[in-house]
């Protein structure tokens, strides 16, 4: 047998797909897979979240509110705990939770509703609001969100989804960093519908407090001004934009003939948060 | 947003600087495969032909190859699905014949390679395989 040397053109070894159509097809796949899951998840959550038990969401919040419960209570906390007492025992059909509202130092105008009754406030909010009515009203707001149980629905999702993307991917990979970052902002702008309901909460529960709905559409009329270039932007973001939400609360005062009143003005210890820089 | 944009980043340089260097090798491994073709080199345990051989010793050949980026991920998200793992075809296709190419480079005026042997192993997570060709060198009497 005598060796002939023969080069060899082709390889059959290296698949003759491109790796870049590879990649997209897999993108698209994958993506797909996981919209289906995000969609099921969805309804899952919606489901099982009216049906946490009380005590179930109890735990939860001790995760959150530990951080806070560490501090000692300033004087503007305890002022602000005193106007959600007093929403807290008007209100009706609320979880039967120990509610408990703590000031955070932040840039941010911002409330959020934590699990197991906990509220935060954020300094800069306080800036925002002039009267306890229109305080109240944020506070309120905030039950409306324990009362629809949105705070949970929310968060449901967002934990779910994490614990698929971390087993898949890591927990530490920076894709999984992404999916976590896209479906947090995903999940904030489906819950504007829920910020609209817990308005209309805040309205009927400031109104059984005080007899009157003064202030109530203070602290967005606020915010309008300052934020009548971004109303394009307002798609993304949780909250509604103002204007929708201010029209939305004064349809609600006339239908329901809510008389308009006079405002209370804030508490001392309230204004000199709010006076600080 | 930063990280979708840095992911993007990584995966683009990946694969700008993978195909680039693939193909600078593919076009090394051409040309010296074309050079030592003259040397068969064969899976075989006996000789091809009745010749006196003079000596005969071990040759050996090993290569350790990279993935970059973009194969890292394409292969990853491969996993997720399942299927045939193209990105990876080139890096082995390249540190097979390589090894082969080396050992072919060791066997300096050897007349022909018995019994050639190729294996492979994963060197670390992130993609580098080694590939180590081995065989006889075999030297006839002239």
């Amino acid at each position: 047998m005598k060796f002939i040397p023969r080069e060899i053109k082709t390889n059959v070894n290296i698949s003759p797909t491109s790796p870049v159509k590879d990649f997209f097809e897999l993108v698209i796949k994958i993506l797909g897979f996981i919209l289906v899951i995000y969609v099921g998840l969805g309804f899952a959550v919606d489901y099982i979240a009216p049906r946490i038990s009380t005590n179930t969401e109890l735990r939860l919040g001790k995760l959150f509110s530990a951080r806070f419960e560490k501090k000692e209570r300033t004087p503007a906390e305890l002022q602000l705990q005193q106007i959600l007492d007093e929403l807290v025992k008007k209100s009706q059909g609320l979880p039967p939770f120990n509610y408990k509202v703590y000031l955070e130092e932040s840039k941010d105008v911002e409330a959020l509703a934590l699990p197991g009754g906990n509220i935060v406030v954020l300094s800069a909010l306080l800036k925002e609001v002039d009267s306890r009515n229109a305080l109240a009203m944020v506070l309120a707001h905030e039950l409306g969100h324990f009362y629809h149980r949105d705070h949970l629905r929310g968060l449901g999702r967002s934990l779910v989804f994490l614990l698929i993307s971390s087993t898949l991917l890591g927990s530490d990979s920076s894709a999984s960093k992404v999916v976590t970052n896209a479906v947090t902002n995903a999940e904030m702008r489906f819950s504007q519908v829920q910020e609209k309901a817990a308005d209309l909460y805040a309205l009927d529960l400031l109104n059984k407090t005080y007899g009157n709905v003064a202030g109530t559409t203070d602290f967005f009329e606020k915010m309008l001004r300052k934020e009548k270039l971004w109303s394009f932007f307002y798609i993304f973001a949780s909250h509604p934009y103002p204007a929708s939400r201010i029209t939305a609360i004064k349809e609600n005062i006339k239908l329901k003939g809510y008389v308009i009143g006079q405002k209370i003005p804030l508490a001392v210890e309230i204004q000199e948060v709010s006076s600080k820089k | 947003m930063g990280d979708l944009i840095y992911l993007i980043i990584l995966i683009g340089v990946g694969y700008f600087i993978g195909t680039l260097v693939e193909k600078k090798h593919y076009k090394s491994i051409e040309e010296r495969e074309a050079k030592l073709l003259y040397l068969p080199a064969v899976s075989s345990e006996n000789l091809l032909e009745e010749k006196m051989v003079n000596e005969a010793h071990l040759v050996y050949g090993n290569a350790v190859i990279s993935t970059d980026y973009f194969k890292f991920i394409l292969a990853g998200l491969r996993n997720l699905l399942g299927g045939e793992v193209c990105a990876f075809e080139t890096l082995l296709d390249r540190a097979r014949r390589e090894a082969i190419l080396r050992l072919k480079e060791k066997a300096q005026g050897a007349d022909i390679i018995l019994n050639l042997r190729v294996e492979t192993c994963q060197i670390s997570q992130v993609g580098s395989i080694e590939v180590l060709a081995y065989g006889t060198a075999v030297y006839y009497k002239k």
